[in-house]
């Protein structure tokens, strides 16, 4: 059994332990506590060291889910929690454009540590409010249309639109793997 | 009645500098913020405020989910010395840091003390103005 750990990382609110807790088969491990912060107006409870979550993928690989806190306070847990991931999710409200930045500021924060494959969910896209996926990606720092991180619109709460999700990620998990593959074969050769 | 900082800093200001052995001492909400603290210079209380809440939520789940009921104390134990976190009241967690010497038994004793005085002080703010 393969186990392949994902993180799923984003500011305050964007639903990241909703995210774990809807595709999650064993009951998912939060540790929420009352918010005091200016987070409690969005929310009642938030995250302050992890979410942890299980699902099996297929025959022989099992996912281990692992939510971080969304505060900059927390980045220590950032940490921890990146260095041993196989791939990662940047979660992002769609309808709060306030919250872009804390987003850059985690990318930035996780792509300095970790070189892994990623994908970016944009959750609340159905808010009227929401930003169009082009100026949230140019908002996240990724000005030219290329290069860019595969982008999907997702609903934490709704399990095929997670399932969806994860699919994408692992998919560029595959790709990468085997870009990989091919280099070490190109340089065997020479 | 509003919680004096002033007041809760000096006690964690006494605390640390007449019990042996004790090197700083921090009062945190449960979601990871600063209450108030006397810490070695150098040491970042807003890091040490968030350190101490996901230690204290992962060890509260720990005891849940391995059946080792209520949570008293936790229990850093390094090279340098003890990192001991206790649960003070609902909304505020107690941490003590103290060098290699100190000895459990009496640093337990005396976080039970201090933290008697600082319940008081910040179940002052639950009381009703004119109390």
């Amino acid at each position: 059994m393969e186990i392949m750990r994902i993180v799923v990382t984003g500011p305050v609110g964007a639903g990241k332990s909703s995210f774990i807790r809807t595709i999650s088969e064993i009951e998912a491990v939060d540790t929420d506590r009352k918010a005091t912060d200016e987070t409690a107006t969005l929310k009642a409870k938030t995250t302050v060291a992890m979410d942890f979550g299980r699902l099996q993928f297929g025959q022989n690989v099992a996912l281990h889910l692992y939510g971080t806190p969304g505060q900059e306070r927390f980045d220590f847990m950032w940490d921890i929690l990146i260095r041993k991931a196989h791939a990662f999710i940047l979660l992002v409200s769609s309808h709060r454009p306030q919250d872009f930045r804390a987003a850059r500021r985690i990318l930035a924060f996780m792509r300095h540590r970790s070189k892994i494959p990623m994908l970016i969910g944009l959750s609340h896209a159905d808010n009227p409010a929401a930003w169009p996926m082009e100026e949230i990606l140019v908002a996240l720092g990724y000005l030219s249309p290329y290069n860019r991180p595969p982008t999907v619109t997702v609903n934490a709460l709704e399990i095929p639109s997670v399932a969806q999700a994860l699919t994408a990620l692992i998919e560029a998990y595959a790709q990468e793997q085997m870009a990989e593959l091919n280099r070490l074969n190109k340089d065997a050769f020479i | 009645m509003a919680i004096n900082v002033t007041k809760l800093e000096m006690t964690l200001q006494e605390f640390v500098a007449n019990v042996g052995n004790v090197q700083g001492a921090a009062i945190v909400s449960p979601d990871g913020l600063s209450l108030a603290s006397s810490l070695a210079p150098g040491m970042d209380d807003e890091r040490v405020a968030a350190m101490s809440a996901a230690m204290l939520s992962l060890g509260e789940r720990i005891g849940r989910e391995l059946n080792r009921g209520e949570i008293e104390r936790i229990l850093v134990e390094g090279q340098k010395g003890y990192g001991i976190l206790t649960s003070c009241t609902e909304e505020a967690v107690f941490l003590v840091l103290t060098d290699r010497n100190a000895k459990l038994g009496i640093i337990n004793l005396e976080i039970k003390n201090v933290i008697e005085e600082l319940r008081k002080q910040l179940l002052g703010l639950a009381q009703p103005i004119g109390l």
